[in-house]
């Protein structure tokens, strides 16, 4: 059997004295894309930035595995080199850092991490130009500071741009559909869709059915109270959709 | 108010009386006997405090015959030098440029112990008319060399009307207790365009005060750039004058301080006439236990209506044990003005710093790119690409050195 691309096992972290996370149990095989549901509050956002190694956030209990490799130890720079990567709910706007230096930055910390050489301007460009141009993400855009000014759908697509140069094999995607209208939540939805290769697995984090229906993912976890109540195909997205997360408050207790 | 009773004077004091008297200032001699060095208690000197930072005078620095290096080439730049107070022979000067020599200070007098020191012992000064579009940039390496050494230098510039430059002026010298005093009139003639950095690379046992007065006629554009990076004590004082109608400065500047440093930049801007603005942006970094001081006054005479000035500082500490202190001062006579102040002051944003660590940059790498981020407003407009650079540099390597 290959390795799962994500496993956590029994996962518990707090904020403060708050627990949040309570054990949550999740394995992602390669390829695959699952999407965490769940109402607003029920810490499916607290899962992505322990995932991403968010100081705040304290794991008292459990693992988690990236490549068969437990990354709890790992800072958040070294989980990215080690393919992790967060789409953020809302992209921190950066004033003064330029979105090519930014981007060229991060590129090469992680080519360095991994023992790679640096990419070279020209190979830079052409790579930054091809991801930009699947998401309609302009140079005159990659010459402002980093997601300053830009608009909801801008800054939504500025993240899947980086997912592209920066080839995760995990990407998380946490609300990446909130604050965008029908036509970006299409491009963005493409840009993702033309990053499932079969090997790269995909966490898409949301409240609402829409995106999966652009976004389809193979298995729908239902999240409630800190941990996962409910598994099922796509179809189970639909019935929540319809029905709404009432059912699993009992479950939680 | 002035003290009526005598002060008690320091060593400092002391020495300085001496030297003001042996140069026949007499005036200034009287003044330091009487009121001493400036204390909390005089409001341009309220968080810099000379009578307790400035415990020492060292002798009038003895003249030399050259400079024993320099703290920042700049390629491409025309470069003259003023060691020990002594202009020395300039290379011969591109189009555009005349270097002369005079005598004595070149500051308005006011009542200020920095200003009043300085006309009292400058001798030599360097004096520079440009006209045209003067492409090269201008340097004036300032240099303190030899053993500690008191050094009152002072620079004139005047640049002609609808005439355009870049003037930097760099500070530095040996690794001794020297006090350096800094003099820089500079006069923008209609519609002239004129940017003039001035940087403190002094080393850490120095202690760095400048003086820099701009006279802005009508249309003139100036933005000025200070940066403090050098003397354990820097202060630089900023008196740009907006004499005539069009005119606008962009006052800039930025404290970079790390243990055991204090660095001030006060300014005073005078808006005289109608129709003038400015836009004042100073930026502090400090780290260790430091201090960092801006203070920024904005004066509207009478009849300066349709002043548009903003005074502006932000702080960013890099550690718990700095202090940033900032002071807005706004003196308007007229009526119908755009005018105000504000101060920020914080420490690195966890979230920004969170963001580019999850883009896999090592943690240092992305402290580096958001202080640079932090001051790019100031180093930006500066379109001189290898002076631009230079600045550049000169930021790397503060975040590289000793905290």
């Amino acid at each position: 059997m290959t390795t799962p691309v994500l496993e956590i096992r029994n996962l518990h972290a707090r904020i403060e004295e708050r627990e949040i996370l309570k054990g949550v149990n999740l394995v992602i095989p390669q390829g695959q894309v699952h999407a965490i549901m769940g109402r607003n509050g029920s810490g499916k956002s607290t899962l992505s930035y322990v995932l991403a190694g968010k100081e705040d956030y304290e794991v008292t209990e459990g693992e988690i595995l990236l490549n068969g490799e437990n990354i709890l130890e790992m800072e958040p720079h070294e989980r990215a080199a080690a393919g992790l990567f967060l789409a953020f709910q809302y992209p921190i706007e950066i004033p003064g850092v330029a979105t090519m230096t930014f981007l060229k930055a991060a590129i090469n910390a992680q080519r360095k991490a991994r023992g790679e050489g640096e990419l070279t301007t020209p190979d830079f460009m052409r790579a930054v130009k091809e991801a930009g141009a699947q998401l309609n993400v302009d140079s005159e855009m990659l010459k402002r500071p980093l997601n300053v000014g830009f608009s909801g759908g801008e800054k939504k697509r500025a993240e899947i741009m980086q997912m592209a140069l920066l080839k995760p094999s995990l990407a998380v995607l946490d609300e990446t559909d909130s604050g965008l209208d029908i036509d970006a939540l299409q491009v963005v939805s493409k840009g993702v869709n033309a990053l499932r290769d079969g090997k790269r697995s995909m966490l898409v984090i949301t409240h609402y059915q829409r995106l999966l229906n652009h976004i389809v993912p193979d298995v729908v976890h239902v999240f409630s109270d800190g941990k996962i109540v409910e598994s099922g195909d796509k179809d189970l997205a639909l019935q929540l959709e319809a029905k709404g997360y009432a059912d699993y408050d009992g479950q939680a207790a | 108010m002035r003290q009526t009773f005598p002060v008690r004077l320091g060593a400092a004091e002391e020495s300085l009386i001496a030297q003001l008297k042996a140069a026949g200032a007499t005036q200034a001699a009287e003044r330091v006997t009487v009121a001493g060095l400036p204390t909390r208690r005089v409001e341009a000197y309220h968080y810099t405090d000379l009578k307790t930072l400035l415990r020492a005078i060292p002798p009038l620095a003895q003249a030399a015959n050259e400079a024993t290096g320099t703290a920042l080439r700049v390629p491409g730049a025309y470069a003259l030098s003023i060691v020990n107070g002594a202009v020395l022979g300039a290379a011969t000067a591109p189009e555009g440029i005349k270097v002369g020599k005079t005598q004595g200070g070149v500051l308005t007098n006011r009542d200020d112990v920095i200003v009043s020191v300085s006309n009292a012992l400058a001798k030599e000064t360097l004096s520079l008319d440009l006209k045209g579009a003067v492409e090269q940039v201008v340097q004036i390496d300032h240099r303190i060399e030899g053993e500690a050494g008191h050094v009152a230098d002072a620079t004139k510039i005047f640049v002609a009307d609808d005439s355009s430059a870049v003037i930097l002026e760099t500070f530095s010298g040996s690794d001794a207790a020297h006090v350096g005093n800094h003099a820089t009139y500079l006069a923008l003639g209609r519609n002239a365009v004129v940017t003039h950095v001035t940087i403190d690379l002094s080393t850490r046992a120095t202690s760095h005060f400048a003086t820099n007065e701009y006279h802005l006629a009508d249309g003139a554009q100036l933005r000025t750039l200070v940066i403090h990076a050098g003397a354990g004590l820097a202060r630089t004082h900023l008196f740009p004058r907006m004499a005539g109608e069009g005119a606008h400065a962009d006052v800039t500047g930025l404290n970079l301080v790390s243990d055991g440093q204090h660095s001030d930049i006060t300014m005073e801007t005078q808006h005289a006439v109608p129709h003038t603005s400015s836009q004042p942006l100073f930026k502090s970094i400090t780290r260790g236990r430091s201090k960092a001081v801006v203070q920024g006054k904005l004066i509207v005479a009478r009849d300066a209506q349709k002043t548009d000035a903003k005074f502006m500082h932000q702080g960013l500490m890099l550690s718990d044990d700095a202090e940033i202190l900032s002071k807005p001062e706004l003196e308007i006579y007229a009526d119908d003005v755009v005018c105000g102040h504000g101060s920020t002051c914080g420490k690195l944003d966890e979230d920004s710093l969170f963001y580019l660590l999850s883009r896999g940059i090592p943690k240092a790498e992305a402290e580096t790119m958001l202080v640079r981020g932090f001051i790019a407003e100031l180093i930006d407009p500066i379109e001189d690409e290898a002076l631009n650079e230079a600045l550049q540099g000169i930021v790397d390597n503060w975040l590289l050195g000793d905290k």
